[in-house]
């Protein structure tokens, strides 16, 4: 008697299994399931139509695109996210600078004052904010101030991913960087713009890009606070959902798809140098 | 010594009554020194002794709980560190690693401005702050990279460097700026022992070609006595000697000095009279006077100083106990009596000989001894009582072993539950001057008893040395007088004697 079976061999390589499948079913599938509609008709068949539909929309002609209501929902989209990403940059950096720098010993207790609001349900939290520009009159008085509270509420929801990743750059900074400049004859303002600035930059592009998505498509925040009567791009896209024209969504869904892909590209995203690595994956997630 | 006016003259840095407190602890004890103008000066010690936050005083990091810091005779103590004429090479070199090597040795000069006068509109002659030319940053920071030898190295990014780069670069960038002086905290630390040797050489020769001041922070003694001009020895913040490499070593101050330097032989003894001096149970001519009759004193030689000769009455006999080839010298150790003594030399005797030892009156160096507390070697009996120096004491052995009690036999149970026999348990035993009483009660059995052979004044009280009749010396204080040559019994309550457990063989250092 010989033995040949041999033991099955238990490899690392085993371990990725789970998060295959996991990227399989909830993050291929669904893609390529878009892809699928964006590029078919209701019987199933091939179709540049919703392409056409999508450019069209406004009228004939390649520059009726840019009258079309779907480029204005985009463009409206991106001032939102842009301004709200500016806002909680202004206000996140001040505030992550100065829990790292203060001498306190329970820094994570301060920091901990800007995260425990997302503990409570998100929807409760834009509920308040309603009734509280309800009580103002600011509460769809105008479209300016639906506009200006659609950002009020994006801040006010992403503001602690924004606060995150920059505190623990500027916390990983070593101190003897900023000794260094002033020791080369930098005051403490040059030596910030200098050397804390440029050295807590991968912060900034993680927080950025984990407030600058999400507020493009977060209708939430624009429903509750504006009487639904700012559309955002996300809400564009439920609502061809909704009306059960899932092959015009679709295509819209695989444009916004693109457009993050540039954005995340532009912003170094992809990069894989050491330096930022370190600090994106440390950022939040 | 000179006085404290000449000395400013020619110092650019001069440091008075200096003091630096964190949280309460005294870091930095009134320190006063001054470097000349151009000088190599080090500050040696071991890790914690203050050495590093001087430096960083000087460089305007950290700013001085009492006394001042003088440049040039200017009071610079409390100026922000970009207002100094002062740069740092960092011990982890601190290169921003944003920038490549070029943006990092220009960083100093781009954000200085020179003063330029000119006339404008109404001819009223105006002061401007210009910021550099760029063409002039770029022929410094070429300069500087050439002093360093890494020409041609601008565009390169830091991360791309070897430590042994890095460290030229951080130097680069510090000298670019032509400093009045340049502090170096621990600049080779992170480098191997083959490229840190190179740099020690090429630091000493940037050092000559540059004549800028260098003030340099080391633990390491070799490295010290290899580069500076002067060494300042510290410990616990305080200055333990200034002096020439030289001076530090054939003349240390102290045994704390003695032993950091090099490696010594260090003794008790006592000087008999002038130019001679006892210990180890012989009397050796040596070369130092003034000190009182009899005075405890600590001498100090170091093992190349110690000749091997045929054993003779005249000199020190011991038996050779163990034979160590070095490289260019073997480290030998004879067992003299109770004495260990560490000898170099460059011929070997046979491991169990008898040797003599002879030591000339040069290689003797004689230091008052500052007495804080009496030492000894003491064993354990059976009975958990102490024997040291001349006598027996009952003692407390459970502060041997943290939380440790004694069960009824007499053996003593650690805190971990571990039953432990002492008997026999060789301890270093501490006796403060003040806790030893004497007594003219000379039946008391076991305990020491000798002759007060040495008595002086010390305004509070006297302090006497009692010899016994092994020549076990014990030091006390009292307020009491009592006479030269008087009999007595020496009482140690049992709560001052402290014990603490030798070191297990092997690990010493």
């Amino acid at each position: 008697m010989t033995k040949t079976k041999t033991k099955p061999h238990f490899s690392r390589k085993l371990l990725a299994i789970p998060y295959g499948l996991f990227l399989a079913f909830f993050v291929l599938i669904p893609l390529l399931i878009i892809v699928y509609y964006a590029f078919t008709d209701d019987n199933g068949k091939f179709t540049t139509e919703y392409v056409r539909l999508f450019f069209n929309d406004g009228g004939d002609g390649f520059f009726g695109f840019f009258k079309s209501y779907t480029f204005k929902t985009i463009m409206r989209s991106l001032f939102i996210s842009t301004m709200s990403t500016l806002l909680c940059l202004f206000i996140a950096y001040p505030v992550a600078y100065i829990i790292a720098k203060c001498k306190l010993k329970n820094k994570s207790v301060l920091l901990l004052l800007f995260v425990v609001p997302m503990w409570i349900n998100f929807v409760l939290r834009i509920n308040a904010l309603k009734e509280l520009f309800v009580w103002m009159g600011t509460y769809n008085r105008s479209d300016t101030w639906n506009m200006i509270n659609t950002i009020i509420g994006m801040v006010y929801d992403f503001l602690p991913f924004m606060i995150l990743p920059i505190y623990t750059t500027i916390i990983k900074i070593d101190k003897s960087y900023l000794e260094a400049a002033r020791d080369l004859g930098a005051t403490g303002a040059r030596a910030f713009v200098k050397v804390t600035l440029p050295l807590s930059k991968a912060g900034i592009i993680s927080g950025v890009s984990m407030v600058f998505l999400p507020s493009m498509t977060n209708y939430v925040v624009s429903n509750y606070l504006t009487f639904r009567n700012v559309k955002i791009i996300g809400k564009l896209i439920d609502d061809y959902f909704m009306g059960d024209l899932w092959h015009d969504g679709s295509f819209i869904a695989l444009v916004l798809l693109l457009f993050m892909f540039l954005i995340t590209w532009l912003t170094g995203g992809f990069k894989e140098d050491s330096e930022t690595v370190g600090t994106r994956g440390t950022a939040l997630w | 010594m000179k006085t404290k006016k000449e000395q400013s003259a020619s110092a650019i840095i001069e440091l008075v009554d200096v003091s630096k407190e964190f949280d309460g602890v005294t870091v930095v004890e009134n320190m006063n020194f001054s470097v000349k103008q151009g000088e190599f000066v080090t500050f040696l010690g071991p890790s914690g002794c203050g050495k590093t936050t001087t430096l960083r005083m000087i460089a305007g990091f950290e700013l001085p709980t009492a006394g001042k810091i003088l440049l040039n005779g200017e009071d610079i103590s409390i100026l922000p560190p970009n207002k100094r004429p002062v740069n740092t090479v960092f011990q982890k070199y601190a290169l921003f690693p944003h920038l490549n090597v070029f943006e990092n040795v220009a960083f100093g000069l781009k954000l200085k401005r020179v003063e330029t006068t000119y006339v404008d509109k109404n001819g009223n002659e105006k002061i401007k702050y210009k910021k550099l030319p760029k063409e002039v940053i770029a022929e410094k920071v070429r300069k500087a990279l050439d002093i360093v030898d890494l020409s041609g190295f601008e565009k390169r990014s830091i991360a791309t460097l070897s430590g042994g780069q890095q460290q030229r670069i951080a130097i680069a960038r510090s000298i670019v700026n032509e400093p009045k002086i340049l502090l170096l905290d621990e600049p080779l630390g992170a480098l191997d022992l083959k490229m840190r040797k190179e740099m020690q050489l090429e630091l000493k020769a940037m050092h000559k070609r540059l004549g800028i001041t260098f003030i340099y922070v080391t633990h390491d003694q070799e490295e010290a006595l290899t580069m500076s001009d002067t060494i300042i020895v510290m410990a616990d913040g305080v200055i333990q000697q200034i002096g020439t490499p030289e001076e530090i070593y054939n003349e240390p101050n102290n045994t704390f000095v003695a032993d950091f330097i090099g490696e010594s032989n260090i003794f008790t003894g006592v000087m008999p009279k002038d130019k001679s001096v006892r210990f180890c149970g012989k009397t050796f001519p040596c070369l130092d006077s003034g000190f009182e009759k009899d005075e405890p004193v600590d001498v100090v030689v170091r093992p190349e100083d110690i000749k091997i000769k045929p054993p003779a009455d005249d000199l020190l006999n011991g038996k050779v106990t163990s034979v160590v080839f070095k490289g260019i010298h073997y480290q030998i150790l004879v067992q003299c009596g109770r004495f260990e003594i560490e000898i170099q030399s460059t011929s070997a005797p046979e491991v169990g000989a008898t040797v003599g030892l002879a030591i000339k009156p040069d290689g003797i160096h004689v230091m008052k001894k500052i007495f804080r507390v009496n030492q000894f070697t003491g064993v354990i009996t059976k009975r958990n009582t102490v024997e040291f120096g001349d006598g027996e004491y009952e003692c407390d052995v459970t502060q041997l072993y943290p939380g440790s009690h004694l069960d009824e036999e007499g053996y003593l149970i650690t805190a971990k539950g571990e039953k432990l026999d002492l008997t026999d348990t060789e301890v270093n035993v501490e006796v403060g001057l003040h806790d030893i009483t004497m007594s003219d009660n000379l039946d008391d059995s076991g305990i020491a008893q000798g002759n007060i052979i040495s008595l002086i004044y010390k305004s509070e009280y006297y302090r006497y040395i009692v010899r016994t009749d092994n020549e076990e010396d014990y030091v006390l204080a009292c307020e009491d007088l009592w006479n030269e040559n008087d009999r007595v019994s020496l009482i140690i309550p049992k709560e001052k004697i402290r014990l603490t457990l030798k070191p297990a063989e092997g690990n010493k250092q």
